[in-house]
């Protein structure tokens, strides 16, 4: 193995992706663009939702579940002498729920918790829902159910909230992690993939393959040019988290890139090993959403694993990204050290592990069938 | 050098893909000096026979020399001392001319200033002084092709397989990579390569024609048309006619 060998293949990487700008402004405005139109747009953080709230009862307590509910971000509330015909509020209004206390709700409700649950005589507050969009109508149904727990001294049950992590985590703040990992995988595994196949295609690889340069020094000159741009990568997406969207990093920021680095190492190898399944450069780009969709839908990304169907999970487990999503929140949000989330951490290993030895094994098929 | 008798050697080497015989039980030996080409139509067996000759390809059978190490086995002890230019112009399109002889030159272990110095002699050579900066995919056709030798020159080496260098270039042009092939010979490299230009065998120092996987004549153009002269009864002087009178000769018409 010779450094200088290394090197020249590093330098040369680097410099065919330095001539195409386009590439090169692919690479530095994806994590951008990624992080700018996911975090806003995915945030999963609902708002301007509207809801006609209806108060018949007219007592402090059903005052209080008003206050609570216009004090969530996610309603829009409008509250509402009276209400004959709700659904005709929610088809013709286009309110997405409405909200009806009943008279003598106050009263049923203090009588119930008087009497303890054998009584039949029970508060009912009246919900009309537009179900058309489940998500709006989950988040009602939850911020209704919030509104009236959390009446303070004059509610049933007081919820305290502890936070494990100092502070209040948003989409955004476990967002980034994943996003560090998805630029960084697609960025790797989609120019190695195409640089790897042109060299077959143009023949240089040929050339390159009866040189002094090794199998490894080959691989490894990839590998040390896509860990630097791994590296730009994580630390615009950081910065960006950083400045627009004021993430929560609570772990060490070395490790972070460490292990972001490390997941482009393996990265280089899928697409190296996926290099060996293509002729052409067109017959390569057949491989970009195989790597991109199950990345996005299945790594507990945008949704948590738990939300993925259960016969599909395995399939989860499959996907390196969902190592790199585990590992990297482990770092960022939980503040841990890499080996406190042992399955993340393994599971990037097995990938870069898997990925270079099948690499280095098929590199030496594509160059001809010798050595 | 007194290692090897032959700086390219073949015993009987074959390479079968499937069924099919790319290369058919080819002996040849080219001695220190020589220009020797390897001749026949698109198919016939030539890339094959050099990318066995280059280490790229392992033989199914016989045994493929280079500096009288066993390819592709022994390709690391002798891999500084050859050049190879493949059919494919095989320089890297997205990278300007400068920085293709340096990364071709680095991975030969060359220095920087070793590198500067041999590409300004190589562009001189191959007339692209004014490209030095320019892109590979902005040159033309010719352009590309020096470029491409230029790549297997770079480090010096003592041997050179080229496959079809002339390729695709216009009558002009081939003179002037014929030009080139002479002068490097008489620097004293020893120079393989295959065209299917059936007048550039005249050439060669010999020139081996091959069809169908097959070696069916060997030697130097005066005595493969004196030959070809013998058969048909009349002087033949046109390498396209020498090649068809041989191969006519052949008992099975070349086929195995």
């Amino acid at each position: 193995m010779r450094t200088h060998r290394v090197r020249a293949v590093t330098e040369r990487v680097l410099r065919q992706i330095w001539h195409d700008k386009r590439v090169l402004a692919f690479m530095m405005i994806l994590p951008a663009i990624a992080m700018v139109l996911f975090g806003y747009s995915f945030s999963g953080d609902i708002s301007d939702v509207r809801i006609a709230f209806v108060d018949e009862d007219g007592t402090d307590l059903t005052a209080s579940i008003l206050e609570n509910l216009q004090a969530d971000d996610a309603f829009d509330i409008t509250p509402l002498e009276a209400a004959d015909d709700p659904e005709k509020l929610l088809l013709d209004d286009g309110y997405a729920a409405v909200i009806r206390i009943p008279d003598k709700f106050t009263s049923l409700y203090y009588a119930h918790f008087a009497m303890g649950v054998a009584t039949s005589a029970q508060g009912t507050i009246d919900l009309t829902l537009d179900e058309s969009d489940p998500q709006i109508a989950s988040t009602v149904r939850m911020g209704l159910a919030d509104a009236v727990m959390d009446l303070g001294e004059g509610g049933p049950v007081d919820i305290e909230t502890r936070e494990l992590y100092g502070v209040e985590i948003r989409f955004i703040d476990s967002f980034a992690p994943a996003i560090m990992g998805f630029v960084v995988m697609l960025i790797s595994t989609v120019l190695t993939l195409l640089s790897v196949v042109r060299e077959k295609v143009d023949g240089t690889f040929s050339r390159v393959w009866v040189s002094p340069v090794r199998r490894a020094e080959f691989i490894i000159g990839y590998v040390v040019a896509f860990g630097l741009i791994a590296l730009v990568q994580s630390l615009i997406v950081l910065t960006i988290g950083k400045t627009v969207f004021d993430i929560v990093i609570n772990g060490a920021v070395a490790w972070a890139f460490i292990c972001t680095i490390l997941f482009a190492v393996g990265s280089v190898g899928l697409g190296t090993l996926l290099s060996s399944l293509a002729q052409t450069e067109s017959q390569a780009i057949v491989f970009f959403p195989l790597v991109l969709l199950p990345s996005v839908l299945l790594s507990g990304m945008m949704w948590p694993i738990q939300a993925i169907p259960r016969l599909l999970r395995p399939l989860s487990y499959l996907v390196p990204l969902t190592y790199s999503n585990r590992l990297l929140r482990a770092i960022m949000v939980k503040g841990l050290d890499p080996w406190e989330e042992p399955v993340g951490l393994a599971g990037v290993l097995v990938f870069v592990v898997l990925t270079i030895a099948v690499a280095s094994a098929v590199l030496r098929q594509s160059a001809g069938e010798a050595e | 050098m007194t290692d090897f008798q032959y700086v390219f050697a073949t015993f009987d080497v074959a390479k079968r893909f499937g069924a099919l015989a790319a290369v058919d039980g080819v002996s040849l030996g080219i001695h220190v000096g020589e220009i020797y080409g390897l001749v026949g139509p698109s198919g016939a067996g030539k890339t094959t026979l050099i990318r066995m000759l280059s280490g790229l390809a392992s033989p199914t059978a016989g045994r493929a020399e280079l500096l009288g190490a066993p390819m592709p086995d022994a390709r690391r002890t002798i891999e500084h001392r050859f050049g190879y230019m493949p059919q494919e112009r095989a320089v890297y399109r997205d990278l300007t001319i400068r920085e293709n002889l340096l990364f071709f030159g680095q991975i030969y272990g060359m220095t920087r200033p070793r590198i500067a110095g041999r590409t300004r002699e190589l562009l001189d050579l191959m007339k692209l002084e004014g490209h030095l900066h320019q892109r590979a995919d902005r040159l033309s056709g010719g352009e590309k092709q020096r470029l491409s030798l230029a790549c297997a020159l770079l480090h010096e080496p003592e041997a050179l397989l080229l496959d079809e260098p002339t390729i695709g270039l216009d009558p002009a042009l081939r003179r002037e990579f014929w030009d080139h092939f002479h002068a490097l010979n008489s620097s004293g490299r020893t120079i393989l390569l295959s065209t299917h230009y059936l007048n550039e065998a005249a050439w060669c120092d010999r020139v081996g024609l091959i069809q169908r996987g097959r070696l069916i004549a060997d030697g130097a153009p005066d005595a493969l048309r004196a030959e070809a002269s013998r058969i048909s009864g009349r002087a033949e002087s046109e390498m396209e006619d020498v090649f068809l009178i041989l191969t006519r000769a052949q008992p099975t018409g070349g086929r195995p």
